[in-house]
């Protein structure tokens, strides 16, 4: 039995396969036009590599970035809506918040780039009334045969369903629904209540309207990609991972394609805590550095931090769905370094990409990147890039920075590129602030996590300037995130609100919130046993989602084990309280605690990926992994001879002094003076200061 | 102080560490606070200022707010409690006769000591729901100052450390949200504290000298920027004129607005002399917090385009020094104490889209159509049955005029305005109100134009008992213009009726009105206004306006009258054959906007309009000795023997303008005019996307090239009767 992750990414496709006997990892190119092709060859390339034939195969675990790719290119279904009278412009008018204070010729995307046409958003008689969700009016079915009708005639094929006050009675949607379904069998068809059924209607109607944009094109993609593998002879099931980083079956994502718009950048974040927890440092932080952006998540605990829902947008709009807290900037190893005409200093956000690329590939690009600035540090090796598969040329980089930067702030070539890195990791520096000191946490008590291939370039230098206790380098930086596929649980979210004082709550209240909790765990049950997963191994989270009286957003809190009685409250309001503390510096002990959401979690535990352990280092020197020693320029300015370590040669207990680099097939390390890397019993890098 | 220069690389380092910094603050302050109005619409500015006050950094917040709070520590300085600073103070401010915004924006000030030694100061500021005026939330008809409600000036809510329970107390006795209005104050302290702390982080980590030489620098680098923007529009003085409803009292009393924007080689001054005189209500602008703020913001957002600019350039102090701004005392935008001036937004919305009318001849490609350039803010109240007041502030939104080169966005916060609206179903949870409708308006369509303007939205409140609503709201008469061809957009409007009976007690209203009092189920209307449309509507490609009929944005009819586009709707076409036929007809008739079709292009040097000062000379003018960039000069050798050869043959006797630019995708052009010894060239210098580098740079190659060409025909007519324009002209 083996099991296999496959993450696609922009550039690359990465693969890791866990058999009985070993890790094997590989890489192919990926092919945007149909991300399966890349994903089918790379499988079978794999399956060839490690010996295990397809059949074997149990269990397939994928990264996709298939549904953002949507969003971006803004190629999604034509999409119908069924909406309250009255109330058609909700997606139009959005939160009525331009995108910028100072500009004229802003873009508005909610606008510009409907996901549905104003055309086709049709308003029905209905009305459903607050506090209770009675209904005023009910719903017009002549008016939605209508509906149907010009749906039909202009060919639509997603029709999403969105009222007001659904969230307090769903009644409506679901009608209009059943009505939808039978005249429509082929139709793509979701209400706003099922997709996320909170509070807040610009919210819950524009998710609703991005699972129907996105769904139709994601769905056709799982499955297709499911009849592939089968073709091809695996029997494996088939899961993708979500934004919230659980991974779920293909149907549920077909169903539910908006959960897995942040499905690309959930693998790496997993993956960086899997090392973590697996090197006994629950503690870290995740920067996942590749060609034109940086990822930077904050994992305290070992716990993945759900996002604000305050803060998740997808191309502009907002998505209420769990996705994990992570910032992504504008900063790798292709982004360009440029100066303004008033003189001002920048790195990125454009980036030369993989085509033309940093100036010494050599297809034609000219302007310096800080891949660039590292190979004039003499930090990359022109001969060594991919194992040497890949030729750079140094002269290129020296003429991109000498005429863009150098020349022009009249400084030498190697205080321009010096500058290039400063900048780079400043703005990397920052961000991870953004998401972690701003959010309450220490950073001096976490471990720093750098990965993609460029990662463990940076690593020390943001360990520096954000005050991290250290830098803990993965096993194999360049497939992190295809290895962290294979480090999560099967996970079902349901959620509904309900509010209603928790300062306050009363016998009625707290039936209430019982009900409704059996209510979604039934639900959550039910999704973990149409996956076959026993009773036994079936694990639920419980959250509130809450807020002082009066303010407009929530923060989570747990809901003890066992039922909620109105002596149990008070825990749920003290880890309201402690929240607060956490991400505002501030509580208030008198303030009415207000439940809005509640929210359950179902997950599946499964078998983590077991790394295997080195061969240990029993004394032996390092002197045997040197391969050679170049000079090398560090941040503090000094060049100084380096030398260049074989990392598949080091063994565990070996400590590497700096300066130095260690060079594996995908990633280089960077240990400079002062510094040196711990090798683990996994052949994990812990880079610390010396002494 | 240090004068050592800092490098442009650590200069990156500190700015984006403050730009960090008061970001941070802002977040905490919306995340954290009660009311709606500052956690949803997010009505706040926070930052760090250096010991004269000057902005070193400022959150993304509300555009009013940014470029204010210099004004409430100059005022809090003049009126300081025990007249000194002290580490541990907490000041809170907001009287307008000392540099306050209008009254209901708070701010609190905290001084940031370093080893001993004052070294700046943490602030911010925050609109609150209730201050205790004379109404409930907003306020119009009310004579003077002291009905704003409680007045601060250079208070001290905390004295060395220690908190001053007395005023604490006073301030809960004195507003009808009063725990809104604590909870929200101590929201504000968190952030301005936060602040202090990050300030003294930085000036341990780079050290005092390096910091503080950094932000002068930075400040300077803004201001650099600006000004290379301003340089590159003619010299002149550019007027528009409009006017206001009333005052809130003396109904139908039309207020006019006189602007004139005069720019002088890399300086702008506005000058609103003619304007009304202060009126008798609340319908007034501070000076210090508000008037000068918005004029701020209308040239930032005209010539530091965050959509368009590669740049961010570092919110500072550096972009408010190249403004210079003029209103009389006594005026209703430089008001005299006691007058009462709280109501200010819309004159300031009003003022800035007349600067960018007054500058459209002159950038035809930067300003846009007539926007609805008002505001709707809205205060509904109500006792509860317990006996304590409800109060909830609502920003309705505006509409955008049509743009050169996109349509006027439709229902959304205009020019200096940028909230979050309230969600209904979470109102409706909360409060005993309930929205009727919320969408865009049908009863009018917006300007047309090659790009029309944006559509205003219609909302309607419904109170379910009885309460009292205040409507700050203007724009019921001086519609929003149109632009270089395109027509006029709309007027609002304000209803009234009770749900019970809608059409029998329907009536219009006024735009503003204080504090009437309802009944259950009265509900309240704003229809917003609709922007004016930009360029000639036959321009507009028939296509596009069969999209707009089918998004229900026009109707069959207005596209016919307005376009000149008849659409079959059952098939969903455009019917090209009688389309053609109409817009010829259309385009040889006489329509009422036709003659701002073509874009005027305006001699600088003839204008007939007075001017600030002679033609600069040349040495000030001429690319190569003034070039803004410092970069940019490696690319100007042969720019050079241009100009060696007109000296040769013109001595200091020539000089070289920029009349026009403007970006177009990768297009770059630059209309450029050389006149020599008594001749003219006029030539466009265009780069068409084989530029390289930065759009500044683009810029001026498209204007050496400009000059180039323009010396060429000079020179090769030799004696200077060459006076003609060719190939720039559309």
């Amino acid at each position: 039995m083996a099991r296999v992750g496959v993450d696609v990414g922009g550039t690359n496709t990465d693969l890791v396969l866990e058999a009985n006997h070993g890790v094997f990892v590989h890489k192919v190119p990926s092919t945007p036009a149909d991300q399966s092709e890349g994903v089918i060859k790379g499988l079978n390339e794999l399956c060839e590599i490690a010996g295990v034939p397809a059949s074997e195969i149990e269990l397939i675990v994928h990264g996709t970035t298939v549904a953002t790719n949507i969003t971006i290119e803004h190629n999604g279904a034509d999409v119908g809506m069924l909406t309250s009278r009255n109330f058609r412009d909700i997606l139009h008018i959005g939160r009525h918040k331009r995108p910028f204070n100072f500009s004229l010729h802003f873009e508005v995307p909610w606008q510009n780039r409907p996901m549905v046409k104003r055309r086709n958003r049709i308003a029905i008689t209905e009305r459903i009334l607050p506090p209770d969700g009675r209904v005023e009016t009910r719903l017009d079915e002549d008016e939605v045969m209508d509906a149907i009708a010009l749906f039909k005639k202009r060919g639509i094929k997603s029709v999403v369903i969105g009222f007001l006050f659904s969230f307090l009675n769903d009644a409506h949607e679901r009608r209009a629904k059943e009505i939808v379904e039978r005249e429509m069998p082929d139709a793509y068809v979701c209400c706003s209540s099922e997709v996320a059924n909170v509070i807040r209607e610009y919210e819950r109607f524009s998710t609703a309207a991005m699972n129907g944009f996105v769904g139709p094109k994601t769905s056709t993609y799982l499955n297709n990609l499911q009849k592939k593998l089968s073709e091809q002879g695996y029997r494996a099931h088939l899961r993708v991972i979500q934004s919230n980083g659980g991974i779920s079956t293909v149907e549920a994502c077909s169903k539910q394609a908006v959960n897995i718009l942040m499905s690309g950048p959930a693998g790496g974040v997993i993956g960086g805590r899997a090392e973590g927890v697996l090197c006994e440092r629950p503690n870290i932080i995740t920067v996942d550095v590749g060609g034109t952006s940086a990822d930077i998540s904050t994992i305290p605990d070992g716990q993945i931090k759900i996002m604000n829902p305050r803060d998740s947008y997808v191309s502009g709009h907002p998505i209420l769905v769990p996705m994990i807290d992570l910032v992504t900037i504008g900063a790798g190893g292709g982004s360009i370094a440029w100066i303004d005409p008033a003189g001002g200093f920048h790195v990125g956000p454009r980036s030369a990409g993989a085509d033309p690329g940093p100036a010494c590939y050599g297809r034609g690009g000219t302007e310096p990147t800080v891949t660039d600035a590292q190979v004039v540090l003499g930090r990359m090796d022109p001969d060594r890039m991919l194992g040497g598969d890949f030729q750079l040329d140094p002269e290129l980089s020296k003429k991109a920075i000498q005429d863009k930067i150098a020349s022009r702030l009249n400084m030498s070539v190697t205080d321009a590129a010096l500058g290039i890195i400063k900048v780079i990791n400043s703005n990397m520096a920052l961000a991870i602030r953004s998401n972690s000191v701003a959010r309450g946490v220490d950073p001096r008590e976490f471990s720093l996590v750098p990965f993609g291939g460029a990662g463990p370039l940076h690593g020390v230098a943001l360990a520096e300037a954000i005050y991290a206790r250290d830098v803990l380098v993965p096993v194999a930086p360049g497939i992190t995130a295809a290895m962290g596929l294979l480090q999560t649980d099967m996970q079902y979210e349901h959620a509904r609100s309900m509010i209603a004082s928790l300062t306050n709550a009363t016998e009625a209240s707290v039936s209430a919130m019982n009900d409704l909790l059996d209510d979604l765990q039934a639900e959550c049950r039910k999704d973990l046993e149409g996956d076959g997963v026993p009773p036994d191994r079936q694990r639920y989270q419980r959250i509130a989602e809450c807020r002082y009286h009066g303010q407009g957003f929530e923060l989570r809190a747990e809901i003890p084990d066992g039922a909620i009685t109105l002596a149990n409250t008070t825990a749920i309001i003290d880890n309201f309280h402690s929240r607060h503390r956490l991400d505002y510096g501030y509580h208030f002990d008198d303030g009415e605690v207000e439940l809005i959401t509640v929210r359950v979690i179902g997950t599946e535990q499964v078998t983590p990926l077991k790394l295997p352990t080195i061969e240990r280092a029993n004394g032996a020197g390092i002197d045997h992994a040197v391969l050679f020693t170049r000079p090398t320029t560090f941040d503090d300015g000094q060049t100084v001879d380096t030398p260049r370590y074989d990392r598949g040669q080091l063994g565990a207990g070996h400590k590497v002094p700096g300066p130095a680099i260690v060079i594996q097939h995908n990633s280089t390390t960077l240990v400079p003076p002062g510094y040196v890397a711990d090798v683990s019993d996994y052949g994990n890098l812990f880079v610390h200061r010396t002494g | 102080m240090a004068t050592r220069e800092l490098d442009p690389i650590t200069l990156q380092v500190i700015s984006g560490a403050l730009d960090t910094i008061a970001e941070e603050m802002g977040h905490v302050l919306y995340r954290m606070s009660f009311s709606s109005i500052i956690r949803e619409s997010q009505d706040l500015g926070a930052g760090l200022f250096d010991t004269e006050f000057n902005t070193l950094c400022e959150s993304e917040s509300t555009p009013l707010h940014i470029g204010s709070i210099p004004g409430y520590l100059h005022g809090i300085q003049a009126s300081l409690q025990g007249g000194k600073w002290e580490d541990g103070d907490v000041i809170i401010h907001n009287h307008p006769y000392y540099g306050a915004s209008h009254s209901p924006d708070i701010a609190i000030a905290i001084p940031v000591y370093h080893d001993g030694e004052l070294v700046g100061f943490s602030a911010n500021t925050a609109h609150h729901v209730d201050i205790g005026a004379a109404t409930p939330g907003l306020i119009i008809d009310i004579p003077d100052v002291y009905a704003e409600g409680m007045l601060f000036a250079g208070t001290k809510l905390y004295q060395r450390g220690e908190r001053n329970e007395a005023m604490w107390e006073f301030i809960r006795r004195n507003s009808r949200a009063s725990r809104q209005l604590c909870d929200d104050l101590d929201a504000q302290i968190a952030s301005a504290r936060l602040g202090v702390r990050r300030f003294k982080e930085l000036l341990e980590r780079y050290g005092k000298d390096d910091v503080l030489t950094a932000t002068n620098q930075l400040m300077d680098y803004t201001e650099r920027v600006l000004r290379q923007r301003i340089e590159a529009i003619p010299d002149g003085e550019y007027r528009a004129e409009g006017f206001l409803d009333d005052d809130g009292k003396n109904r139908d009393a039309h207020l006019p607005i006189k602007v004139c924007v005069r720019v002088k080689g890399d300086g702008i001054e506005v000058d609103l002399t003619g304007s009304a005189d202060q009126v008798e209500t609340g319908f007034n602008v501070p000076f210090e917090g508000s008037t000068k703020v918005a004029c701020f913001c209308a040239v930032r957002s005209l010539l530091l385009d965050a959509h368009t600019s590669e740049v961010k350039v570092p919110s500072n102090q550096g972009s408010f020094r190249p403004v210079n701004v003029i209103a009389p005392l006594g005026s209703i935008f430089n008001p005299k104490f006691p007058a009462a001036a709280e109501a200010r937004f819309t004159q300031c919305n009003r003022m800035i889209d007349l600067m960018y009318k007054a500058l459209a001849p002159v950038l035809p490609q930067a300003v846009i159509a007539g926007s609805s350039a008002s505001l709707s803010f809205a205060s509904y109240s109500g006792i509860r049955p317990e006996g304590d007041y409800w109060v909830f502030l609502e920003v309705n939104e505006g509409a955008y005029g049509g743009r050169p080169r996109s349509d006027g966005p439709d229902s959304i916060d205009n020019l200096m305005c940028n909230t979050r609206n309230n969600p209904i179903e979470d109102l409706a949870m909360h409060l005993p109100m309930i929205c009727d409708r919320y969408e865009l308006r049908d009863d009018v369509m917006p300007g047309a134009g090659k790009f029309r303007g944006g559509i205003g939205v219609v909302k309607a409140q419904r109170m379910l008992d009885t309460g009292f609503i205040t409507h700050e709201n203007e724009r019921h008469h001086d519609v929003p213009w149109g632009a270089f061809g395109g027509t006029p957009g709309q007027v609002g409007r304000v209803e009234l009726y009770n749900h019970a009976d809608p059409e029998g007690t329907r009536h219009d209203h006024y735009a503003k009105f204080s504090a009437i009092k309802v009944a259950p189920d009265d509900v309240h209307v704003f229809y917003g206004p609709c922007g004016g449309g930009f360029g000639d509507p036959l321009e507009r490609p028939a296509a596009q306006v069969l999209d707009d009929v089918l998004d229900g944005f026009c109707t069959e009819q207005h596209a016919r009258d307005a376009y000149g586009v008849i659409v079959d709707l059952d098939e969903e076409v455009v019917d090209q054959a009688a389309t053609d036929a109409l817009r010829a007809q259309m385009r040889s008739s006489t329509r009422p906007y036709a003659d701002m079709i073509v874009t005027p292009v305006i001699d600088a040097a003839n204008d007939e309009r007075p001017k600030m000062a002679p033609t600069p000379k040349p040495a000030d003018k001429a690319p190569t000795t003034s070039a803004p960039a410092p970069v940019a000069a490696a690319a100007n050798d042969d720019l050079d023997a241009v100009v060696q050869r007109l000296k040769a043959s013109f001595g200091e006797d020539w000089s070289f303008d920029i009349l026009r630019h403007s970006v177009i995708g990768q297009t770059v052009e630059v209309h450029g005019q050389l006149k020599a010894n008594g001749s003219v060239a006029r030539e466009t210098g265009r780069i068409n996307g084989g530029g390289t580098g930065t759009l500044g740079n683009r810029l001026q190659q498209a204007a050496d090239d400009s000059l180039r060409r323009c010396a060429e025909r000079v020179l090769a007519d030799g004696h200077g009767r060459y006076a003609g324009a060719a190939g720039g002209d559309d």
